[in-house]
């Protein structure tokens, strides 16, 4: 099959991260590879331009946690990448703020778990909110576009509109609200996290009224709560066709869950491979490329080229094969066990189970100081 | 299709973010900005980039002479145009 052409690369820089976010999507367990350093990151993104990537989103982990961020910036900007920084502010302050601003940085996309203090800390397991607003205005004063993201659960998802509110305040120009979706630490504690039915029910009619009323003046994205969907998610516009990761050890993934999801596919690394070649030829991104692979329902579904079967790392997760259709899909033969836990959630009385905090790989070390 | 609302006397800029460039891939040109791109047909690119002070009223006169056809012809397209492209908030009308 003729590989499309890439336009977006997640470059997850380190895992290293200074919140605790029960949500977060990072692998529960990492190995103890070095950290990418800041020349093989400077060729990766050379790699990806030269592939016909146009967008690039710095992640993690919390990427501020490395030093040579404004590098990679600056390296993205000469390639002509547009660059996106994606962060919970921690670390920011107004000097690197203008150092990234001169590197050339595009946008900032700036995460917030909650509008209240005592329950954003809560969440994310650190005094980290009222910190946030202080970034918040310092991108706006660089003059750097903002968008915050909220990722929506069921100890957030009941302050949706104070969260718009908090939005408009700080003059976002654009607010993710994203249900959790579960993967590494939040498929751990996916029975903490999943919202009830009647949340997610009000959550959908707040986000929609809010959509209308702010639009022309905040984009609002509503990141829908697949296990409540009769259909599945399109994940990704599909495997190996738009998008590509590059987790902080060098593994480039067609899905930044993919590597801790699908343990059985054979990811390849930037320091034994071209990008090019991963890519194009790679085992891994032909696997689920195009609509081949697909078992029915998919085969047949007049949806296949709409949701591409949904989310192979939620097949592997919740089925044991990720060639398995996404079992939110009121077609698949495994949907029984998506009822199952929405039913467990929303037949219990009783107050949500608590969470595992999210901790930092302790055998992930850093090479970007040496020279 | 929604009716043009755009006067000629509005000067249509790049939103903040929003970058134009081309695309190396195919030569053509395309909006950057938080999260997406956008691929500009021939029209398209042609207005756009022209959005760097002139008024719509100018950008119509402008290429109504590079195609060398009558103003009327091209107004409703480029007030079209410049209206998604403000709805989807990637230019701005000072």
């Amino acid at each position: 099959m003729i590989a499309p052409r890439p336009y977006a690369l997640l470059a997850e820089i380190t895992y290293r991260c200074p919140l605790h976010c029960p949500y977060c999507s990072n692998p529960t367990q990492t190995g103890n590879d070095q950290e990418l350093t800041t020349d093989e990151w400077t060729r990766v993104i050379r790699e990806a331009a030269a592939l016909g990537v146009l967008q690039i989103g710095f992640s993690g982990g919390e990427p501020l946690a490395r030093r040579d961020l404004p590098d990679l910036v600056r390296a993205a900007r000469e390639a002509n990448l547009y660059t996106n920084l994606i962060t919970s502010g921690v670390g920011l302050d107004d000097e690197r703020v203008r150092g990234l601003r001169d590197a050339g940085l595009d946008s900032v996309q700036l995460s917030f778990q909650s509008d209240k203090t005592d329950l954003a800390d809560e969440i994310a397991g650190a005094r980290a909110h009222q910190h946030k607003l202080d970034v918040a205005a310092k991108v706006r004063a660089a003059g750097i576009p903002l968008s915050l993201n909220f990722v929506i659960h069921r100890r957030n998802i009941d302050r949706l509109p104070e969260m718009i509110e908090l939005a408009e305040s700080l003059q976002a120009e654009r607010v993710e609200l994203a249900n959790v979706q579960f993967y590494g630490w939040a498929f751990l504690n996916r029975a903490a996290l999943l919202p009830t039915r009647d949340q997610v029910v009000r959550a959908r009619e707040i986000a929609t009224a809010a959509k209308a009323r702010l639009a022309g003046k905040i984009d609002i994205f509503y990141v829908l709560p697949d296990y409540y969907e009769a259909r599945p998610k399109p994940c990704l516009n599909g495997w190996g066709q738009r998008y590509l990761t590059v987790n902080p050890i060098g593994e480039v993934l067609p899905c930044p869950t993919a590597s801790s999801a699908i343990p059985d596919l054979r990811f390849e690394n930037v320091r034994e491979r071209a990008l090019d070649w991963i890519w194009r030829e790679s085992e891994s991104f032909n696997r689920f490329r195009g609509t081949e692979w697909m078992p029915e329902p998919c085969q047949s579904c007049p949806q296949r080229e709409i949701d591409f079967g949904g989310c192979r790392c939620q097949a592997a997760l919740l089925t044991g094969n990720a060639a398995n259709t996404d079992p939110v899909c009121e077609l698949s033969p495994n949907r029984a066990g998506v009822d199952a836990v929405l039913h467990d959630v929303n037949s219990s009385t009783d107050r949500a189970p608590d969470w595992t905090y999210r901790v930092n790989p302790k055998t992930l070390r850093s090479l970007e100081h040496v020279t | 299709m929604q009716a043009p609302t755009i006067a000629g006397s509005a000067q249509p800029k790049l939103a903040r973010g929003v970058r134009l460039q081309t695309d190396s891939k195919t030569g053509n040109s395309v909006l950057l900005f938080p999260e997406g791109v956008l691929e500009l047909n021939e029209t398209a690119q042609d207005i756009v980039s022209r959005c760097d002070g002139r008024t719509v009223g100018e950008i119509i006169h402008t290429l109504a002479e590079e195609y060398d056809i009558d103003p009327q012809m091209l107004d409703a397209d480029v007030r079209e145009t410049l209206g998604d492209l403000q709805r989807r908030k990637l230019i701005e009308l000072v």
